[in-house]
């Protein structure tokens, strides 16, 4: 489902490059749930960002849910991250002005091609909220939702869409203990339903559910 | 879905920030306020002036040589002769003759009806020209013809439009008498009037004739100070009180176009004929102080719009820069870089569109409020309009588009500033 081979990023600070990934490799399969793990600043996100389909300027293959993502333009990159891939990120990244429902539909509503009827994506979208355990909070705003509420709207965001591919970005790095390990079954949940589950991550608790661990350091992946 | 989905988004953050958004709908409000007003004051006073100064600038008074050789010897004479070279002059669409009639004419009684309009024991003089009907055609109903009688009846006649209003608004306070009737429609009213007869003492011929006139309408291309009669009708006086025909006094030249009258002026003036430019003139002037007026008050507005859209880009930018987060949450969720600068300009129209649709609104409110200070403050006189306002339909939409289209190239950079916005980097 995900195939790296190679994959070299820098930035620059001004005139200087700073190289973040090395030439990473990493291939994760549908039904695997993977964490890497790697300290403050060793590229967890960017390669995430590079993935995702987010990121242009890498060096190196990336093919993810069948598409070489470097031969894909903008229109289908955004038609891919909305189709076949699931964010989740550590500031949960809810819009803010709408209800926590409308939040779950947003990618739905924003996908391309083939239009799904307004009423049947709302039921989808109640019944991931239900999944996650939110089903009485859809009309609720982020701001009037705890922070694990948020995360699981979040979450039940990147999953409306059944995607191939779901990549979260330290996604229990603002729960506490209780709302973590929620999070964390639910990610190994969608693994053994047949996503290739790609988490980045600092905390042992997350990397522990995982299948397989691989470290970031020096921006490669051992 | 997808549109209504960045609708949903561009609704939520107006909603989620309606100070802001409150700021940039004032903003959008003021510009459109401004062009129904300015715009709308502009119109009012162009359609007073032109009726204040009815001219139309495609008209060219042609005259007799003032002194000329020609003259002297017979020769210059405004005759049927030079009326025919004049009408074929290139440029030229008609070419009216005008005769003064050579014979006075009093009217000893007022109009039936308007008894209270006339002083008590006044006689009036009359100054009478003879025109041809088709200068008037357009202004003349079926219900009065006007073409000589031949003495079969009274004698159509075609007033001023002017008349009637300076008559209302001076001569009549002046007179101390009544104005006349409100909604009194003058066509078909009829007044004695004594053919041969002069208000001068030994002026008058030895023969006076009782006749009636009846008015057949009203035109602003007859002169103020005259009674105009069918120019067949002056020939038959003439005949009848055995006057020499004196020739036309005026040949009116109508051009096919504006453009035409400079080339028909010079033509008539190489021809030894004298040309009479105030009307032209008038209407010139008229025309320029009506396009500079209104010209400068849409541009005011424009500068109004132009100032509503800084106000606007101000804002979405700052909006832009405290979502940075979210715009680049839309693009990870399958938006593209053109639909995140689509969000932005659609709060711009959203916002700016309501403001528009209102200040539309208080503009016309803020008109009427002016008409009504105005109507108080100044003192009735001739052509005082009703309104000082015009409102054609395209304006309040005028309005709005000024509005939306003003705000839309204000938000232009900042939603270029939210398609760069790199999601990667800001979501990580």
């Amino acid at each position: 489902m995900i195939s790296a081979a190679g994959v070299t990023r820098s930035f620059l600070d001004g005139d200087r490059e700073i190289p973040v990934l090395r030439g990473v490799d990493l291939e994760v399969a549908a039904g695997e749930l993977v964490a890497v793990v790697g300290g403050s600043g060793s590229g967890k996100s960017t390669l995430l960002g590079v993935v995702g389909a987010l990121d242009q300027g890498y060096g190196g293959e990336v093919v993810v849910a069948g598409e070489r993502l470097r031969s894909l333009g903008p229109a289908a990159r955004a038609a891919l991250r909305s189709r076949r891939i699931g964010f989740v990120f550590q500031s949960f990244n809810l819009v803010p002005s709408l209800p926590a429902l409308e939040n779950v539909m947003l990618p739905g509503l924003l996908r391309r091609g083939a239009r799904e009827p307004r009423a049947a994506l709302r039921a989808r979208a109640v019944a991931v909220l239900e999944r996650v355990g939110l089903a009485s909070k859809g009309s609720a705003r982020p701001a009037r939702l705890s922070g694990g509420e948020r995360q699981r709207v979040a979450i039940a965001r990147a999953i409306l869409a059944r995607p191939a591919v779901l990549l979260a970005d330290e996604p229990t790095g603002h729960l506490d203990a209780a709302t973590g390990a929620e999070v964390i079954r639910l990610f190994a949940e969608l693994a053994r339903e047949g996503a290739a589950v790609l988490v980045v991550t600092h905390e042992e608790r997350v990397s522990s559910a995982a299948g397989r661990v691989l470290t970031l350091r020096d921006g490669r992946l051992g | 879905m997808r549109w209504r989905a960045l609708l949903a988004v561009a609704i939520g953050n107006l909603r989620s920030t309606p100070g802001a958004a409150l700021v940039d709908a004032t903003a959008a409000a003021v510009g459109a306020a401004a062009l129904v007003l300015f715009v709308g004051l502009g119109l009012g006073i162009g359609d007073a002036a032109r009726r204040m100064f009815p001219a139309d600038d495609r008209l060219v008074d042609v005259g007799p040589p003032a002194v000329s050789l020609g003259g002297l010897l017979g020769g210059g004479r405004l005759d049927e002769g030079a009326r025919a070279r004049l009408a074929a002059l290139p440029g030229v669409a008609a070419a009216w003759p005008r005769m003064n009639l050579q014979v006075p004419v009093a009217a000893p009684e007022p109009p039936r009806g308007l008894e209270s309009a006339w002083p008590p024991g006044m006689t009036l003089q009359i100054p009478v020209v003879g025109i041809d009907p088709d200068m008037v055609a357009r202004d003349v109903g079926r219900r009065v013809p006007f073409a000589d009688p031949q003495g079969g009846g009274p004698i159509p006649i075609v007033l001023s439009r002017r008349l009637l209003e300076i008559y209302d608004k001076t001569i009549a306070p002046t007179w101390g008498v009544p104005g006349l009737p409100p909604g009194l429609d003058p066509v078909g009213l009829e007044m004695p009037v004594d053919l041969g007869r002069s208000i001068v003492p030994g002026r008058s011929e030895a023969r006076v004739v009782a006749a009636r006139i009846r008015l057949a309408g009203l035109s602003d291309r007859v002169p103020l100070y005259a009674v105009a009669v069918p120019l067949d009708t002056v020939r038959r006086l003439h005949a009848l009180y055995r006057r020499r025909d004196p020739g036309y006094g005026l040949v009116t030249l109508l051009a096919a176009t504006p453009a035409d009258v400079p080339a028909i002026a010079a033509a008539v003036r190489r021809m030894g004929f004298s040309v009479d430019e105030s009307v032209r003139a008038t209407a010139e002037r008229v025309g320029t102080v009506v396009t500079i007026t209104t010209g400068a008050l849409a541009g005011l507005a424009v500068l109004l719009g132009a100032l509503a859209a800084l106000a606007i880009a101000r804002s979405r930018a700052a909006s832009v820069a405290v979502r940075w987060r979210e715009i680049a949450l839309l693009q990870a969720l399958g938006a593209t870089t053109g639909e995140v600068r689509a969000v932005v300009l659609l709060e711009a129209l959203l916002v700016s569109s309501a403001g528009g649709v209102a200040g539309a609104g208080v503009g016309r409110a803020l008109a009427v409020a002016g008409d009504l200070a105005w109507k108080r403050a100044l003192p009735d006189f001739p052509f005082r309009p009703d309104t000082f306002f015009q409102f054609p339909a395209w304006l309040p939409a005028a309005a709005v588009a000024l509005a939306a289209g003003s705000a839309l190239l204000g938000a232009l950079a900042p939603a270029q500033a939210a398609a760069r916005i790199d999601p990667a980097r800001s979501l990580s």
